[in-house]
């Protein structure tokens, strides 16, 4: 590592001195997902000396599962407009979006398409050997009048082929990558800057000192908080994590969206293009019931949407199996040869996690935990804003957030399908060009504070010598359960309720907690539990965001407040959560009820109908 | 010559036996392998057992259950559990796999878990994978071309794409290469199933326009030609891909531009 | 990994000293030494089988004839070759040493070529000498 600066000694923590090693970049970049690497590479591309810091390998990251494709309206199967697609985000966000970024989004998708292509994304192709695309949940032509085909497949890898592929860029442009560091806070100066962050070297316990003029966090969702999701075991939200610990609002967080089809039991994804291919689901009576539900998308409905109905399903006694509580999705009415070209990925997880022959049986699905729509509060250049002094739109210095860390707000309330890749590489690309504006390539650097480490380091040697009584995974089932069983697809004022003073008392539990690995290298246990202890905050700031809001938007039902409220509700969530006295600060941001650019007017608010 | 057995300090002993969980009616016996980098003592098997009634079905959840509830200083990767972002590869049974695609029923008797082979240990079941990383990202895994680029995407032909089949599917776990002879005895020269794999994956790329200058580089006694077709990649490989078929089509290639 | 502790960075350690640039060669003529001698040790089945039961007089004759001498010439080269190459592979993958690789790599080529002279000259003289 030619940046290494030297080491210092630490000041003693707990009669410990931690040796530190220093580091110097232009831009330091959290998360190597996809996001992450795309910000890294356009970072480098404009010279500014930037270094990747991820907790894992970067073709590791939870980018690699997504499946079913990215969304883009290159008009390859059919008239396409990005004003639709425009229209599609909007009404899938329950008009929480704001428009500004949604337009941002949707005018560069396709060039941000192109660009993969050209780097080596294998894309599936159609007979005139263009990029092959998909239809896709809510996804439609012509402002809602028909069905799209805009989502734009690597078979039913799509996720993979881009990491894969945006890593051999990162590779090709030399980036400086830290792996398998864990990123555990960030320097903040007296002045609310960002100036760096430090990170525990997993590998032999050193602590690494980054000190930039930007930080990208691109660390992505924490859908570990709950019991069951599609998320990776790696998806712990560090990054939102140490913005709230940072005194930064979060946004947004009671927006949780749950994918109609997580493998019953198992959670694996099965991706919504095998429904866009022509998949469909069934109740106990054989009944396709999203018909009744969504008489026009019908099972390509809205996520939200989808998870509602198959619930109500299942309430209903129509669920599935022994217990009655899950849903089949049939694809045995599909040729062979489709599956196995487009869908080989899913056809081999059913069969793996379900036992389930795709061509021959339906599989076992049930609505799981997906991903978070809520997160760090950015504009769409990526820079993480906070509400101060009545600003609702107030710039935080130093500091970036990107993919589903941010909250842009792109998704709104509910994300569409294949919306999330294109967020990834459009937000990381629109990171890269606002840091080469605000940072000049090896400008001199202020002295960081005496105390920059100190919040990390006392966090760090705290847990490593915890010796409570309660192990670390005891507390996370414990969280894990409230949030499945009291934040789910419904939710009620009083199960909230109870939901806000049980994620409080396992929140409580932490001063309890009980770390048996004393080692410092590749010390699991310690990772864990500082990943336990991301989660926990952003669970209880989930919490209690939920139950503040009252209303029904997107992924937020409220069965007693079951309509939308956009007179008092079109408002974004931000969330402070204060650790030590274990509160919630709740305040709102204004939806950004304006379009970036006078191409397309702003989309009113209507009914949400599929 | 090559070092056919573990130095002194790396031989593995008998670990401890840790007590059975009470109550558990349906028991399977793991055997894992320890190293604490820490201390001066050799690698051991700790043997474990697991409620079956209260653990889901694949090793993996076997090895958070032991995590969880037994022992919290055993020490693997794992991330996305479905078989997709390749860390969880270690040998089970005797065979280099995913511990989250691996049933614990596809393994009868007792589970002895080791890293994988050959590979410099850090801790227990992780080992370092620096070396295979770097052979890698020498293969170049980036489209290479010089053509002006055009508006849209580059062209490709259905045909075309599916030659990559079997190719791009690959998670760079590392099963296939450590369980390879040839890269266990020349790892430092030879770029190892997965590499070739990636490097024919771009070979074949009907946009990529380096092929020569990629056959060129692989053009070597040791890099390419180490391959003895010895196969255990292709019986390896948790995603059902066959490195070394890929590898022979590289040689085919490299015949081909001669001949 | 022998310098896995060395200051180097991986990618110096894995492009080491570039491709040889070579090596297609070596593998083709491994391909085709082994086809040639396996249709050539055939052939000399036949001769050899030719000879059963023939005293040693007779048997000379018969391996003097000039196409069972060019037969036995051709096997000897390309045995004798495929033997090296194959041997060169053997001592490259399992000895790492430079000297003794070097070593061994010049017995291998020695040990080949006084093999192939005296199996020539062998036949040779069973051809033209007497």
């Amino acid at each position: 590592m030619a940046s290494q600066q030297g080491s210092t000694a630490a000041p003693s923590v707990n009669g410990l001195a931690y040796p530190i090693t220093d580091h110097t970049f232009d831009v330091v970049v959290v998360g190597a997902g996809g996001a992450g690497l795309r910000a890294t590479v356009g970072c480098a591309q404009a010279g500014l000396r930037t270094a990747c810091i991820s907790k894992v390998f970067p073709t590791r990251s939870h980018t690699v599962a997504a499946q079913g494709g990215i969304s883009a309206s290159l008009g390859n199967m059919g008239a396409d407009d990005w004003r639709w697609h425009m229209y599609d985000t909007v009404k899938g966000s329950d008009w929480l979006g704001d428009q500004d970024s949604i337009e941002y989004l949707c005018r560069n998708a396709p060039a941000a398409v192109y660009e993969l292509e050209h780097w080596g994304v294998p894309f599936s192709r159609t007979e005139e050997g263009k990029i092959y695309q998909r239809p896709f949940g809510g996804m439609t032509t012509d402002f809602g009048k028909g069905i799209a085909q805009r989502t734009c497949a690597a078979a039913d890898r799509t996720g993979h082929a881009i990491l894969h592929t945006l890593y051999g860029q990162a590779l090709r442009n030399a980036t400086e990558f830290f792996i398998e560091y864990f990123a555990i806070d960030l320097i903040m100066d007296e002045e609310g800057r960002c100036r760096g962050v430090v990170a525990l070297k997993m590998d032999d316990g050193t602590i690494h000192r980054f000190r930039s003029h930007l930080v990208i966090l691109a660390t992505g969702g924490y859908g570990r908080a709950y019991f069951s999701a599609t998320s990776a075991h790696t998806c712990t939200g560090d990054g939102n994590a140490m913005v709230l610990r940072a005194g930064l609002p979060l946004q947004d967080m009671e927006f949780v969206q749950f994918h109609p089809t997580g493998i019953y039991g198992a959670g694996c994804l099965i991706t919504e293009g095998s429904r866009g291919e022509g998949g469909y689901l069934t109740n106990s009576e054989g009944e396709r019931f999203m018909e009744r539900y969504a008489p026009s998308a019908k099972d390509l409905a809205s996520r939200d949407v989808v998870s509602r109905a198959m619930t109500m399903e299942i309430r209903g006694g129509r669920g599935v199996g022994k217990n009655k509580d899950h849903i089949y999705l049939h694809l045995d009415h599909l040729d062979p040869k489709i599956l196995a070209e487009r869908l080989p990925g899913i056809s081999e997880s059913a069969k793996i996690f379900a036992g389930v022959d795709v061509t021959k049986e339906p599989i076992p699905v049930l609505p799981t935990v997906h991903y978070n729509m809520g997160g760090i509060p950015t504009n769409f250049h990526g820079e993480v804003l906070t509400k101060k002094d009545g600003d609702p739109d107030r710039v935080v210095p130093g500091l970036m957030a990107i993919g589903e860390a941010a909250c842009v707000s792109v998704h709104g309330a509910n994300r569409l399908g294949s919306n999330s890749l294109i967020d990834l590489v459009v937000f990381g690309r629109a990171a890269g060009l606002r840091a080469a504006e605000l940072v000049t390539a090896g400008e001199r650097h202020a002295d960081l504070p005496k105390t920059s480490a100190d919040l990390a380091l006392s966090r760090l040697d705290g847990f490593r010598h915890a010796s409570g009584g309660t192990a670390t995974a005891e507390l996370r089932m414990d969280m894990q359960r409230t949030m499945q069983n009291n934040c789910a697809v419904f939710r009620t004022g009083d199960v909230l309720e109870e939901g806000h003073t049980l994620i409080h008392k396992v929140a409580g539990g932490k001063d309890d907690i009980r770390v048996t690995d004393r080692s410092l290298i590749w010390n699991t246990d310690l990772l864990e539990t500082l990943e336990f202890d991301n989660l926990i905050a952003q669970a209880v700031v989930t919490m209690d965001s939920a139950l503040n809001r009252q209303e029904s938007r997107g992924a937020h039902a409220r069965e007693d407040f079951s309509a939308r409220d956009d007179v008092n509700w079109m408002k974004h969530t931000l969330a402070w959560l204060d650790e030590k006295n274990a509160k919630v600060k709740i305040d709102y941001r204004p939806v950004h009820t304006y379009t970036m650019s006078n191409d397309i007017q702003y989309i009113e608010p209507k009914a949400r109908v599929y | 010559m090559v070092q056919l057995n573990l130095p002194k300090n790396s031989r593995v002993g008998v670990g401890k036996v840790w007590p059975k969980p009470a109550g558990a009616k349906n028991l399977k016996e793991f055997r894992i392998y320890r190293y604490d980098p820490d201390g001066e003592s050799n690698p051991r098997t700790d043997t474990y057992f697991v409620d079956r009634d209260d653990c889901g079905p694949m090793i993996l959840d076997a090895l958070l259950w032991i995590k969880n509830k037994i022992d919290p200083t055993l020490t693997f990767r794992r991330s996305c559990r479905e078989g997709i972002c390749g860390s969880c590869a270690m040998n089970i049974d005797g065979l280099n796999t995913l511990a989250c695609t691996k049933g614990m029923d596809d393994v009868p008797g007792v589970v002895k878990i080791y890293p994988l082979p050959h590979m410099p240990v850090i801790k227990d079941l992780v080992p370092d994978l620096t070396n295979f990383y770097a052979q890698h990202a020498s293969v170049e895994p980036w489209l290479h071309t010089s053509s002006p680029q055009p508006e849209a995407e580059w062209k490709q032909s259905h045909d075309d794409r599916e030659k990559l089949d079997g190719l791009y599917e690959c998670i760079l776990c590392a099963c296939c290469s450590t369980s390879c002879p040839s890269y266990w005895w020349n790892g430092d020269r030879y770029l190892g199933p997965a590499a070739l794999l990636q490097a024919y994956r771009w070979l074949i790329d009907s946009r990529d326009e380096g092929t020569g200058e990629r056959l060129d580089a692989l053009e070597d006694p040791f890099r390419l030609y180490r391959c003895h077709t010895i196969m255990n990649c292709a019986n390896t490989c948790p995603k059902g891909l066959n490195p070394a078929k890929a590898i022979a089509e590289i040689k085919k290639m490299m015949v081909s531009r001669q001949v | 990994m022998s310098d896995a502790t060395s200051m180097k960075t991986p990618m110096k350690r894995v492009r080491g000293l570039g491709s040889a640039k070579t090596g297609t060669d070596h593998f083709w003529t491994q391909r085709l030494t082994a086809a040639a001698t396996m249709l050539l040790a055939l052939a000399l089945v036949v001769v050899l089988v030719s000879t059963v039961g023939k005293d040693a007089v007779a048997a000379r004759a018969v391996l003097a004839q000039p196409l069972v001498a060019v037969l036995l010439l051709l096997f000897i080269v390309s045995g004798i070759a495929h033997m090296r190459i194959g041997m060169q592979v053997i001592i490259e993958d399992y000895v790492h040493e430079e000297g003794a690789k070097v070593i061994a790599l010049g017995l291998n080529t020695f040990f080949s070529a006084t093999i192939a002279v005296v199996c020539l000259f062998a036949v040779l003289k069973l051809s033209f000498g007497g």
